[in-house]
């Protein structure tokens, strides 16, 4: 991505204390531009979800602060639909059929419900469900709920998409497919994705950047570019290559925890 | 007994065939039907034979076949009064349904509300009802307001704390989604808390709708007849007087009956109205 992308995300010297005392975020400094698909990587309990949720507004820096699109997150959600938010489970709500769920973000908002239900409609065949409308989340397996999570995130047309290790609950076949649907949507929308895992593979798989971040107190630890064309292919060389380097930051991001 | 298999692109949904589904529910129906039904038969036969073997005098204690007899015989008088003691129960439970429900969303609705209100509403609660009945019945009079009002209040109190324990009880990440979309209180009222405490509400009212016959009965007592025609309650006490007590069995056995029938109905709305809806109601699958 050239340096002269709108920048879309920017953390400034951001510090998150939990009242509980735990310093989940020390100093992250972080720009992250329009059009890139950015991962988190980093050990259980570094603040990725704490940093993603500041994102979208959901949280407050303690120091420092957090930006998108220029604005505080929080005036940003108040005032337009550019921030999507795909949870680790896929968080429906049980009470509402497939259609409905979609919806709601388009409803809370009171948009026109013709151009809702179309909208929806559109999305759901993004990602193949449009034959599931009527069902409730629990006739649906794991991977159609996380689907439509996302159809749901896609709905209100976000400009920036956040999501919290959305696959993670998943086997490998559905994540699999699910990746080669989420980085076909990621081409077609040209939406900002900033995606939290565990998982180094898919981390090289799916960005076009990663995000290392080192154990308590979590702060950046390195940042790849990752210079491989998509669609990738997991058994090349250059494939493993950045899975090796993405694996030692991570390694050395624990280490230096140890250490100090 | 087929069942369809519909397939997606990638993943696989199983669609459990709804036959199959009846066809356990009813066998498991048939094993928690007959346990019951065989400990009724038993029952029934030892409370024959007691009297008889002790020679018991009827208004001691009457057998089964006594107190059908009287339930025969004063049917003209059983009848309307199982009529008023329902009549009374269930306007009672209705309004502690519906006022219930009103209260605790409009507790819910203000933290400063509830933190103030509620710990009066628990305290009201540890009030006897028939300590405050006889107020009740000098500032409703005897009869039938009063005794509404105190099945309404033992109906009240289950429906307040169990609806108001579900609209506290939302998911935080479903919250975290409605701040994000930028919902609004009352957004967040209906289309969030309100519907994840259905299934709270629902079990609030299974108890208070037991409770509003306890509550009518109780009220007969103390508010007796006023206008007239008088309830089970008020049937229980001049049997009571009168040493009818077969009529007395009768009269307590068709609140029973009532009461159950009751409970069965309103579990039958709220399955009905958390079909759709809840994991929680759906446990027969698994
Ligand atoms: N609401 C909270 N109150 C207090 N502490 C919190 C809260 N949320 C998170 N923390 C703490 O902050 C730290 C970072 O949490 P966070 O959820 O951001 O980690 P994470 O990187 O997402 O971890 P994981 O990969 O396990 O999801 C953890 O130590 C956690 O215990
Ligand atoms: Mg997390």
């Amino acid at each position: 991505m050239g340096a002269m992308q709108k920048e879309v995300v920017s953390f400034k010297g951001v510090d998150k204390i939990y009242n509980t005392g735990t310093v989940a975020l020390s100093q992250l400094d972080l720009s992250i531009h329009e059009g890139e698909f950015i991962s988190f990587l980093g050990p259980s309990g570094c603040g990725k979800s704490t940093a993603l949720r500041m994102v979208a507004g959901l949280g407050e820096a303690t120091k420092g602060k957090v930006e998108v699109f220029g604005q505080n997150p929080k005036e940003l959600i108040r005032n337009s639909n550019d921030i999507a938010y795909v949870f680790q489970d896929s968080n429906l709500l049980p009470w509402r059929t497939v259609l409905d769920n979609v919806v709601l973000p388009l409803e809370l908002r009171g948009s026109n419900k013709n151009t809702r239900k179309e909208i929806a409609m559109r999305v759901l065949e993004m990602v193949g469900l449009k034959d599931y409308l009527k069902s409730y989340p629990r006739q649906l397996s794991g991977g159609m709920k996380m689907r439509v999570s996302i159809a749901r995130a896609l709905a209100a047309k976000p400009k920036l998409l956040l999501m919290d290790e959305p696959f993670a609950a998943l086997d490998e076949m559905t994540r699999q497919s699910l990746q080669m649907d989420l980085l076909d949507i990621w081409k077609k929308e040209r939406t900002t994705i900033l995606f939290v895992t565990h998982n180094v593979y898919e981390a090289v798989y799916l960005s076009s950047q990663i995000a290392v971040m080192s154990a308590r107190p979590g702060r950046l630890s390195s940042l790849i570019d990752v210079d491989l064309p998509y669609p990738r292919d997991r058994v090349t060389s250059t494939f493993t290559e950045y899975v090796d380097l993405a694996s030692q930051s991570l390694e050395y991001s624990l280490n230096r925890k140890e250490l100090g | 007994m087929t069942s369809q298999t519909a397939t997606t692109n990638r993943s696989e949904l199983v669609v459990e065939s709804r036959e199959m589904d009846e066809k356990k529910f009813r066998g498991k129906v048939k094993g928690t039907v007959f346990g019951p039904i065989i400990a009724l038969v038993i029952f029934l036969s030892l409370w024959q034979s007691i009297p008889i073997v002790f020679d018991m005098k009827p208004f001691i204690l009457p057998k089964p076949t006594d107190v059908l007899q009287a339930a025969i015989d004063d049917w003209h008088l059983l009848w309307p009064a199982i009529q008023v003691t329902v009549t009374e129960s269930v306007i009672g439970f209705i309004i502690s349904a519906i006022v219930g429900i009103w209260i605790s969303i409009l507790l819910a609705s203000s933290r400063i509300l509830e933190v103030s209100l509620y710990p009066y509403a628990v305290i009201l609660q540890t009030i006897p009802v028939v300590a405050i009945a006889p107020i009740i019945v000098i500032w409703f009079g005897s009869g039938f307001n009063s005794i509404v009002i105190i099945s309404f209040l033992i109906g009240f109190f289950p429906v307040v704390s169990n609806t108001l324990m579900g609209l506290n009880s939302v998911d935080e990440n479903m919250g975290d989604l409605f701040s994000l979309y930028n919902a609004s209180k009352w957004q967040t009222m209906w289309k969030l808390r309100i519907p994840a405490a259905m299934p709270y509400m629902m079990s609030g009212l299974k108890i208070s709708c037991t409770l509003a016959i306890v509550g009518a009965i109780t009220g007969e007592f103390i508010a007796g007849i006023g206008g007239g025609r008088g309830g089970l309650g008020y049937a229980i006490t001049v049997a009571a007087v009168q040493l009818k007590t077969p009529y007395l069995f009768a009269c307590a056995i068709a609140g029973a009956i009532f009461g159950i029938g009751f409970y069965l109905l309103v579990s039958l709305v709220s399955r009905f109205m958390l079909k759709s809806w809840h994991e929680s109601s759906m446990k027969v699958e698994k």
